[in-house]
């Protein structure tokens, strides 16, 4: 199985990052009446058992997070994972919902409805971009320690993984948060295949 | 592709809810497990707003998701942990059950775009909620388990004095009560051999013994002499434990001390003569009512023997108490000295001593006291004061009252006292 990418597929996979995280952004505000900024997404080719480290690098250790997880199939399937402190995600249930003091329910299925707006948007677009359909399981949202967010133990079954990796920030609410797009082995493969593909039909 | 010819049927048939909803909540489709399950039936609904049957659904939320749906054309869900119900239905399980109502997924997927309807699919998820419950609340109980195990083996270490070796007697492990009490560090015991505990006093065939219970996977208890790193002799009683692996092979060994050393020391004070040193008249009598009464061949077989200082009180009178101890301490080392290892010799009272021979006839018994005789009569007390002593003799015979044999062997003394003393007389 040859998980490698070569600078072009590179190049492209950024390029549709970037075109999937501009159109999160526009879905948030249309819907969420929320305008934020995504920073440049990283795109990291690592073996599975970095994840968690990598992870721990861009959070606070001490503190509570919301962690949640939405899976997507298909040719290109994986994990999109999106990590809210909790300060972020009383923002958003209060925005959301229009509450001062939203309940743990209501920040919840706020950090769920974000997630899957996220998600939704940003793996459709690239896989649009890929020309490939992917389908959507119900996300489920955690409150947990920062140290519990990723167990080595649990990833240590693939040999590589994509993480592809931003920040959302919302400055006038005060919500920000990082998402994680997790996808592994035959999917990294299917992955470049697929970039492989789509480079022949735009540069011939 | 084949169009469906009865969606209707096939939606019926589903084992969960599905309706069809605008973004003004207009119902255009009720299938029949909402009907079985709300108990409105589809005639009643369709064409009318939710909001009509269900004014406590969050509306602002629920149009959100219902434009999400539609605009970015992926499904939306509410939080399937939630509490709070989309619709509350009730459960009907009798049996088990920890959720009166219905835990639900929602999924709200988009159906006709520019008619902005989508399809709100309802699944019954209170099995998986439930076992999800119960699994929290086993880890909840495991993680207090585990604490409290872990106090408990805190507390453990700190007040028991615990080895845990291999198969082989490498240690690898210690409490730290056992590192304090014989004044090691925990790292220089770790790998070494148990062996390093061995005392010279403890004889070999109680190692043996050990070894052959446990390996025979048998606990063994016992008691043994360790010395400190520091060189300072205990006596711990001891519990070696064998541990076995899954398929029932040793694998390792656990040992539990406790510290008997003061209770070894007053044991030894109680049965001691504080001046002699040997065995005391109440060790004596321990040792012989135990013989009478058990009447084992291999123990009844012996002589008994009273031996007496001759003229210890005009000693005492002439040259003091001090040089009579020295006579009695010198005449006891002779005893203890020209006798067996297996031979009893204690202080029987003043200047008379008790021995218990064993396994000899009464002439053997006979030559060797003469011998003994002889050897007091060697000790000089200052290199001047000459000492003798006097043996009565006598043989135990079997079932007989110990009060008999003290007679005769009492007789035997007095016959040598009388004939001249510094002799042995056999009765």
């Amino acid at each position: 199985m040859n998980l490698e990418f070569n600078e072009d597929q590179i190049d492209t996979l950024k390029e549709f990052i970037n075109i999937s995280m501009g159109a999160a952004t526009a879905s948030l505000a249309n819907l969420l009446d929320a305008f934020g900024t995504m920073h440049i997404p990283k795109i990291d080719i690592c073996n599975s058992n970095e994840l968690a480290q990598k992870i721990e690098s861009t959070i606070d250790l001490k503190s509570m997070y919301y962690a949640t997880k939405q899976l997507f199939t298909g040719r290109f399937g994986g994990e999109c994972m999106f990590i809210i402190s909790e300060d972020s995600a009383k923002n958003l249930g209060r925005h959301l919902y229009n509450v001062t003091t939203p309940s743990r329910d209501d920040i919840n299925d706020a950090v769920i409805e974000l997630t899957n707006i996220l998600t939704s948007t940003i793996v459709s677009r690239l896989t649009q971009e890929l020309n490939t359909q992917v389908q959507f399981f119900v996300p489920s949202s955690q409150f947990i320690d920062a140290n519990s967010i990723v167990h080595c133990e649990d990833v240590s079954d693939y040999s590589k993984i994509i993480i592809i990796s931003t920040i959302l920030d919302f400055k006038d609410q005060k919500i920000n948060g990082n998402i994680y797009i997790l996808t592994k082995d035959e999917a990294i493969e299917s992955l470049r295949v697929l970039i492989d593909k789509r480079i022949e039909e735009i540069y011939g | 592709m084949i169009a469906l010819k009865y969606p209707d049927i096939l939606l019926d048939s589903l084992e969960n809810g599905h309706m069809i909803i605008d973004d003004k909540f207009i119902v255009s489709y009720w299938n029949r497990w909402l009907s079985i399950n709300t108990q409105i039936p589809k005639g009643e609904i369709i064409g009318k707003s939710l909001k009509e049957f269900y004014p406590e659904i969050n509306y602002k939320v629920f149009y959100r998701k219902i434009r999400t749906a539609l605009v970015i054309g992926t499904p939306t869900f509410y939080d399937t942990n939630s509490s709070t119900k989309f619709i509350s239905m009730n459960r009907n399980k009798v049996t088990t059950s920890s959720l009166k109502l219905m835990q639900q997924q929602v999924t709200i997927s988009p159906y006709i775009l520019h008619e902005n309807k989508v399809m709100v699919s309802i699944y019954d998820i209170s099995e998986l909620f439930e076992a999800k419950l119960l699994i929290k609340k086993e880890i909840v109980k495991v993680s207090r388990l585990n604490d409290k195990l872990e106090a408990e083996k805190e507390i453990i270490d700190k007040n028991i004095m615990m080895v845990k070796t291999s198969f082989d007697g490498i240690i690898i492990d210690v409490s730290t009560l056992f590192c304090q009490f014989f004044e090691f560090e925990k790292d220089f015991l770790l790998g070494k051999n148990i062996s390093i505990f061995k005392s010279p006093d403890i004889p070999e065939a109680t190692y043996k013994e050990l070894w052959w219970s446990v390996k025979n996977k048998k606990s063994w208890s016992g008691e043994l002499k360790n010395k400190t790193s520091s060189g300072v002799e205990k006596w711990v009683q001891t519990r070696v434990t064998p541990i076995m692996d899954e398929n029932g092979e040793l694998s390792e060994f656990s040992a539990v001390y406790h510290d008997i050393t003061n209770e070894k020391l007053l044991a030894q004070l109680y049965i001691t003569d504080p001046l002699t040193k040997l065995y005391n008249r109440a060790r004596f009598d321990e040792v012989i009512n135990f013989i009478v009464k058990h009447q084992r061949k291999a123990d009844t077989d012996f002589i008994l023997v009273i031996a007496d200082v001759d003229y210890f009180k005009s000693i005492n009178d002439t040259y003091g108490h001090q040089v009579g101890d020295e006579a009695l301490v010198s005449v006891a080392n002779s005893l203890k000295n020209s006798l067996r290892e297996d031979d009893l010799v204690a202080r029987w009272g003043g200047e008379e001593f008790v021995i218990m021979l064993k396994n000899v006839t009464l002439d053997e018994a006979k030559m060797i006291m003469e011998k003994v005789r002889e050897s007091v009569q060697k000790i000089k007390i200052n290199d001047t004061i000459s000492i003798t002593a006097s043996f009565g003799l006598t043989k135990y015979i079997i079932g007989e009252d110990t009060k008999k044999t003290f007679k005769r062997v009492d007789d035997a003394l007095y016959e040598a006292k009388n004939s001249g003393r510094n002799r042995v007389v056999i009765k």
